[in-house]
């Protein structure tokens, strides 16, 4: 897996009325974690849509490199794509084949043919054996949850996207998902990247080491672990703060 | 060429699982070739030998427009969309695997078809076979190309089931056109040369490369 | 992966050639209404023959109006300057009015050159100017049931893309496999023109060809000012804060 690198200069995105991003500047370097906070309409979404190789900014500088080196190999956005893991609210599945099957796709879509240990070992990972050969539509919620996030990983990413992952999830689940998602955030030796969209809080300071506040499409702070802002209660404050105009304290 | 494989494989393999678009293909198809048969209820059978082409014609587009209109639909649920728009290299690899198990499963719809025209119609399909699937499959690489494309579009909005007819349609009237002539001239026995073949190919090659280099630009978000 | 930058204003831009182009339709009408009024009558068809001096010059408009569409749409696609398909849009828009225009003087046309009842010939022409107005709407269909402006414009752009292919497409197919279905081509009758009709049949092409212009950069022009306009409000209520 080889480590990413992303960097935004002043990225718009903005079509006639709506401006989802009005010129925000980032930067998330290899195996940093950070969360994308805000309100709905903040601009989360659009951000992370960028960071995945999925749209194209309309203004601004986005750039992905491919090594630890930051004047290193420039991506090109297809090339961004293949190191890129995705986990949304809904699963990406295909009810009518089995947990394997769906594995095998999402691997044979990043261009992969893993082999059937290889297979095997991820299954094993998310507690998946049993079921390997049933259809992803007699899932339970839980086992869904995990067949996604093993979808998502089965290519080896080194960018991880999660795109408000917990929406409807109660309490225990929630529970469950976080675990599962810290795992893979730390594995790869912390080669790899996280990117954490969410409007809860707790979420984000118990996956991500930074925090970007976004508000209409611009950044409004950005707390680092460390800081006294870097915490639930601070950051909901910080979010609500936020939201009626007032500048949070970065 | 990987990817295209994959969704070739994917979609045959959900298809025979599920096997939604084949029924809804065939049982409208079916019902088409009645709905013809007692809208010319006094007409002549050499009449109807005439208009045989064009109500076959008919009935394999609008049967198309069906299973087209259906192509992204396992990709609606759990919003598997985004997994294919998150696929890296050229998106048009996509396409053509989507391209490919439609054209397949359009084809066996219209085999169905054609054994109950014979039969309700008594025309002789065994005159001029050859040259009647040389047409047909080519005139299928052209609806399935542009129709997978269009389909790509028409289910992001609403109203798709309205949209994608009225996308599609136009586009197909030079398919229809020429698949016509050449049907009327192989069930009529005559040898199907490259002459009859040339504009439906001409036409599939066009649309096959278009939609190959316009997906691209589909499936972003 | 930069970005595109934002293009100037383009209503500014297109200010001046807007005004020249104005001008120039503003002095070739009255010379393209004199031609027509002192062109001789048709022997046979009388005053109705002089729809023949509106109908094919209608033409420009209609098919560049779709060729304007497509390559605008091809530029956005490839740069992404919402001003290219603003541009698309004039394009579709003034098109399809020319194209509505063509399927109503040709039918008049039609009636006056054959007597009652012959309100529709499929003829080359005529045939493939309806194709193209089906595609219009189909093209202006997509853009308002696609949801999200940014991904109506590029859907806009795939189609106009495909459609300007079909022009061709349907020429050649008709073409080959017309003689089966049309009797007629109205090309040929209108070859056929007698003395004096030469003149006014240039000047209406000139006439409509700077007609057709105008209004596409004064739509165009009217698109980029709405943009702009919904931009600053846009930025303007961003500003604002929320009520608590």
């Amino acid at each position: 897996m080889s480590p990413v690198r992303l960097r935004g200069e002043g990225v718009e995105k903005r079509y006639g009325r709506v401006a989802a991003l009005r010129g925000i500047d980032f930067e998330i370097a290899p195996g940093e974690s950070v969360a994308i906070l805000g309100a709905n309409g903040a601009g989360k979404s659009s951000l992370l849509k960028i960071l995945a190789g999925l749209s194209r900014p309309s203004g601004g500088r986005f750039d992905a490199s491919g090594s630890e080196d930051p004047d290193g190999s420039a991506l090109r956005r297809d090339l961004l794509r293949a190191r890129v893991g995705y986990v949304g609210h809904a699963t990406l599945l295909y009810g009518e084949l089995t947990a394997r099957e769906n594995l095998v796709f999402a691997a044979r879509l990043h261009g992969q043919r893993p082999t059937r240990d290889a297979l095997d070992a991820v299954l094993e990972e998310f507690a998946l054996a049993d079921v390997a050969e049933r259809r992803a539509d007699t899932f339970s919620r839980g086992m869904a949850q995990r067949l996604a996030i093993a979808r998502a990983v089965v290519h080896a990413p080194s960018l991880l996207l999660l795109d408000e992952p917990f929406t409807g999830l109660d309490e225990a689940s929630g529970e469950r998902l976080q675990s599962r998602l810290e795992a893979q955030r730390d594995d790869a030796g912390g080669a790899r990247s996280l990117v954490l969209v969410t409007h809860d809080p707790r979420r984000a300071v118990a996956l991500a080491d930074r925090a970007i506040l976004l508000h209409r499409g611009s950044v409004r702070a950005t707390p680092a672990r460390g800081d006294a802002a870097f915490d639930a209660e601070a950051l909901r404050e910080a979010l609500v703060a936020v939201a009626r105009g007032a500048e949070a304290a970065a | 060429m990987n990817t295209a494989l994959a969704l070739l494989w994917k979609d045959l393999v959900t298809e025979w699982r599920s096997r939604d678009r084949i029924v809804a293909m065939t049982v409208f198809s079916f019902l088409v070739v009645i709905v013809f048969q007692f809208a010319f209820p006094d007409t002549e059978q050499d009449e109807l030998t005439r208009l045989a082409p064009g109500l076959i014609w008919v009935t394999y587009v609008f049967a198309a427009v069906i299973g087209l209109g259906r192509t992204f639909a396992t990709e609606l649920e759990n919003e598997a969309m985004t997994a294919l728009a998150l696929a890296p290299g050229t998106r048009g690899w996509i396409f053509l695997g989507k391209a490919a198990a439609t054209w397949v499963l359009i084809g066996l719809v219209q085999v169905l078809t054609a054994l109950v025209f014979a039969l309700f119609y008594r025309v002789d399909l065994s005159v001029g076979l050859g040259g009647s699937v040389a047409i047909v499959a080519c005139a299928n690489v052209a609806i399935c190309s542009v129709g997978t494309l269009l389909s790509a579009m028409s289910v992001r909005s609403r109203f798709r089931e309205v949209l994608l007819p009225v996308l599609l349609i136009p586009t197909l009237i030079p398919v229809l056109a020429a698949a016509v002539r050449g049907t009327t001239y192989s069930l009529a026995g005559e040898t199907v040369g490259i002459d009859l073949l040339q504009p439906l190919i001409v036409i599939g090659g066009i649309y096959l490369v278009l939609s190959f280099l316009l997906f691209e630009y589909v499936l972003d978000e | 992966m930069t970005a595109p930058t934002p293009s100037p204003m383009t209503t500014d831009r297109l200010e001046k050639p807007l005004r020249a182009l104005g001008w120039i339709v503003v002095a070739l009408l009255p010379v393209w209404g004199w031609t027509v009024v002192q062109a001789p009558l048709d022997a046979f068809q009388g005053v109705m023959q002089k729809i023949l001096y509106v109908h094919p010059p209608l033409a420009y408009g209609a098919y560049l109006g779709f060729v304007a569409t497509a390559i605008a749409g091809g530029l956005f696609l490839w740069r992404g300057r919402e001003s290219h398909d603003q541009l698309a849009i004039a394009g579709a828009e003034v098109g399809t009015l020319f194209c509505l225009l063509m399927l109503i003087t040709g039918p008049i046309w039609a009636r006056g050159a054959w007597g009652p009842g012959n309100w529709w010939v499929w003829d080359a022409r005529l045939t493939l100017t309806l194709l193209l107005f089906f595609v219009y709407v189909a093209y202006l269909l997509l853009r308002s049931f696609t949801e999200g402006d940014e991904r109506a414009a590029r859907f806009a752009s795939i189609y106009g893309i495909l459609g300007v292919v079909l022009i061709p497409l349907n020429y050649w197919i008709i073409d080959l496999v017309g003689g089966a279905i049309h009797p007629d081509n109205l090309a040929k009758e209108s070859s056929g023109l007698g003395e004096g009709m030469g003149l006014p049949f240039f000047v209406g092409n000139l006439t409509l060809f700077f007609v057709f212009a105008y209004l596409l950069v004064l739509r165009w022009r009217v698109g980029a000012m709405r943009a702009e306009t919904d931009r600053l409000e846009s930025d303007r209520m961003a500003e604002a804060p929320e009520m608590a």
